[in-house]
């Protein structure tokens, strides 16, 4: 009936179908050009974007859930406040330290307006001039309160990034192992040759003696530092001249090497690198690790009995750690840096209790971290944030004498990470690894551009 | 011969017809032209936009410095001149090169050894087919990741297994001379059932009366083997040869990313895993882009060999 009256479809004809179809895949392909050209809400600044791996995600596990809650809290106080709104955008932890999600965002000019920055990446956004001066958005005496924290995140005493975690590390050691050993407490090591025995009395056929992080990166170096600066080395002085030649930098390559070598410390990392899995199941005698993992012992192995203690040193050195942690920073070429460092210096660098409460909450109470300001760590005392052992031991014994990570560019990390490699596991000469290295950091010094290296 | 010629005949009298007035002007070859065309403009545009075009900004890319927050400063040459000065990156060529050295005829090797097994009418071979090829479909991240843990020092399986037999146990990802090796082996592992299934259909489409006539002949199985399977399936060999190669030369990243990182000691760091560090990591765009050129170069050139080597799969001998 309707194919033959007036308003009967005419039937598909080759002609017919491939017009269509080539309209159909012009307005495909043209759609995505033009979404492209156009504007979005982020173009007029009313509406700023805070890339973090936190929030906002569901989890199987509370804890991660609760750190979430505070991001989530934290962005909706400001929008409840303020005119201009903040989104937040989930990126998980491995796209974000290792992905190319972040920096192809940068390169393209697309980046977020506000984002977490680790120590490691401030200098290469600083020298690339995308860090927002925070400065002007902080209270009175509020970088005083910072301290020495605060050092590896300013150029030319300037604030570009404000610190919302303090993360020492220390040795971690299973408790149960030790005295299986043969040992108590009065064996902790306190030297590094210590260590290397103790550790050769805890290593079996299925445990690690002593593990360090093995894969090559900037976690690897963040953990190597302490070594190498506890014998008085350093890579680079406050002069910007290169040190790393040096006799401390021999010994604590060799320290790890010999580790390697013995057998004490393994290859690679034990159940493939989840501390809480591989200590539960006495694989590990002790490891060398960060304040972050009393709170995943908390949430996971909570009757298991670990200690903790600081690193060793060498003869005639002197104890120190590293100091780690991430800040928040704000997109100088965003849509509206000056809202997005306001909202960094509101967050974080106010002197009022709303801001002191919202620090000492994310390091005691939904993580395990040491506050970067010293008002939060005196009421996160108060509020007994650190009265539970793990967390008082890194607070009064580990932190204390502890620096900062360094804030090295890429070509300085990659330098010192293939002397600890080479030395670590291709049997490379210790004086050989540490002349490479410091010729490379020589040769890339002497063209060097940008803000200090200390 | 005349079946061949008459078709041809027949569509130089299709294309010589007259169009007929006022529907449409041309002629039955150019419509065909055009429905070709159109057919594979969809494809077309797809390959410009997200290949294409891509590449060649991407050779553009090289010849800037590129800050990585939005600078760009010509430097000519300047990139491939860092490149050839820098030992990292012929490191990581080197190992690229025995990587794939190693790698493709592995792969080749195994999969048509496995073809050959399938094509055979065992019981359970619709399951092995199954299973073999199901690596393949797994991401090489959980590949990475679930191989990380059989290969624990201490307690893997791979080295539980080899105490419970009386022997020691090795640290497969950390021995610089042991790593690369594994993650070969790990990859053969994934890739295997994908050129085995290619293998299969090229064994399938041999005709079965070539095997009886041989068999009649007297001819045991590697006569067969070396006589009827191996010329016929030459233009299988060549995809096979050519697809692993550029695989092998520009893939594997996933399983370094979460297997290695490049260690230990820089000893699995491949050429694709050194440029993706440069670019992501340090934010050498430019750099990274040199490099990247360079390996397609270096790709295109080994793929030509192949070409050359091969006469690009032809099993007659009319080259």
């Amino acid at each position: 009936m309707l194919k033959d009256g007036k308003g009967a479809v005419p039937p598909p004809t080759r002609r017919r179908f491939l017009g269509a179809a080539a309209g159909a895949a012009a307005a495909a392909a043209s759609t995505p050009l033009l979404s492209g050209c156009g504007g979005s809400a982020k173009a007029d600044g009313k509406r700023l974007t805070f890339w973090n791996f936190y929030g906002p995600q569901k989890n199987p596990d509370p804890a991660v859930n609760a750190q979430a809650k505070w991001f989530t809290d934290l962005v909706a106080e400001w929008n409840a406040t303020h005119e201009v709104k903040v989104d937040l955008v989930f990126v998980p932890t491995g796209d974000y330290t290792n992905g190319f999600k972040v920096p192809s965002a940068f390169a393209t000019g697309s980046g977020p307006d506000i984002f977490l920055l680790s120590p490691g990446d401030f200098l290469r956004y600083s020298n690339g001039g995308v860090l927002q001066d925070l400065t002007p958005h902080l209270d009175d005496g509020v970088v005083e309160d910072y301290g020495d924290v605060l050092n590896s995140r300013m150029v030319d005493g300037k604030v570009y990034a404000l610190p919302m975690e303090v993360e020492p590390l220390a040795m971690l050691y299973d408790v149960g192992a030790w005295e299986k050993a043969g040992l108590s407490e009065a064996d902790i090591p306190t030297t590094w040759d210590q260590l290397l025995d103790t550790g050769d009395k805890l290593s079996t056929r299925t445990r690690a003696g002593f593990v360090v992080e093995t894969n090559p990166g900037y976690l690897q170096n963040f953990m190597w530092y302490p070594w190498l600066w506890q014998g008085g080395g350093d890579v680079v002085d406050a002069g910007g001249t290169v040190v790393f030649d040096s006799k401390a930098a021999r010994q604590a390559l060799q320290l790890w090497g010999d580790a390697v070598r013995h057998g004490i410390m393994p290859r690679t990392l034990p159940a493939a690198g989840d501390v809480v899995s591989a200590f539960k199941t006495g694989n590990v005698g002790m490891w060398q690790m960060g304040i972050w993992q009393v709170s995943s012992f908390k949430a996971y192995a909570p009757k298991f009995k670990y200690g903790i203690f600081r690193l060793p040193v060498p003869p005639g050195g002197k104890y120190t750690t590293a100091l780690g942690g991430w800040s928040f920073a704000a997109n100088a070429k965003g849509g509206n840096p000056e809202q997005a460092a306001e909202f960094c210096g509101w967050a974080l660098g106010r002197t009022d209790e709303r801001c002191v409460d919202r620090m000492v909450q994310w390091c005691t109470g939904v993580k395990s971290d040491i506050a970067p300001r010293t008002s939060a760590v005196e009421r996160g005392a108060e509020k007994g944030g650190y009265d539970f052992w793990a967390m008082k031991k890194f607070k009064d014994d580990i932190a204390p004498e502890g620096r900062a990570e360094p804030r090295f560019p890429p070509v300085v990390y990659k330098a010192v990470s293939d002397a600890v490699q080479g030395v670590m596991f291709a049997d490379k000469g210790v004086d050989g690894a540490v002349t490479r290295a410091a010729e490379s950091i020589e040769a890339f010094m002497k063209s060097y551009q940008g803000a200090s290296l200390i | 011969m005349t079946s061949v010629a008459a078709p041809g005949r027949a569509r130089e009298t299709d294309t010589a017809a007259p169009a007929r007035p006022g529907r449409n002007r041309m002629s039955r070859k150019h419509r065909e032209w055009l429905a070709a065309g159109l057919f594979i403009l969809p494809d077309g545009l797809g390959l410009l936009l997200f290949v294409g075009i891509p590449m060649l900004l991407s050779i553009v890319l090289g010849f800037f410095q590129v800050s990585g927050f939005g600078s760009y400063e010509w430097v000519g040459f300047g990139n491939y001149e860092r490149m050839f000065q820098d030992p990292m990156f012929w490191e990581s060529m080197k190992i690229t090169g025995i990587y794939v050295v190693v790698l493709v005829p592995v792969l080749f090797c195994v999969s048509l050894a496995l073809g050959l097994l399938m094509k055979q009418r065992l019981p359970g071979t619709g399951f092995f087919r199954t299973a073999l090829f199901l690596p393949y479909m797994i991401s090489l991240a959980v590949v990475g990741l679930l191989w990380k843990f059989m290969l624990d020092d201490q307690v893997g399986v791979v080295n539980k297994s080899l105490h419970a037999l009386g022997m020691d146990g090795e640290s497969w990802l950390g021995e610089p001379a042991l790593a690369l090796g594994t993650v070969i082996a790990i990859m053969v592992w994934v890739m295997m059932g994908y050129y085995m299934i290619i293998f299969l259909a090229g064994l399938q489409e041999i005709p079965s009366e070539y095997y009886e006539a041989a068999r009649i002949d007297g001819a045991g199985p590697w006569t067969q083997f070396r006589s009827i399977t191996w010329p016929l399936l030459k233009p299988t060999s060549f995809f096979v040869l050519i697809m692993s190669t550029v695989a092998a030369m520009t893939g594997g990243l996933d399983l370094i990313f979460t297997m290695t990182q490049g260690g230990p000691a820089n000893g699995t760091s491949l050429a694709i895993y050194y440029i993706y560090t440069q670019a992501f990591g340090f934010g050498e765009y430019g750099y990274a882009s040199a490099m990247g050129s360079f390996l397609v170069l270096v790709m295109v050139l080994f793929s030509a060999v192949i070409f050359k080597v091969t006469g690009s799969g032809r099993f007659d001998d009319d080259r």
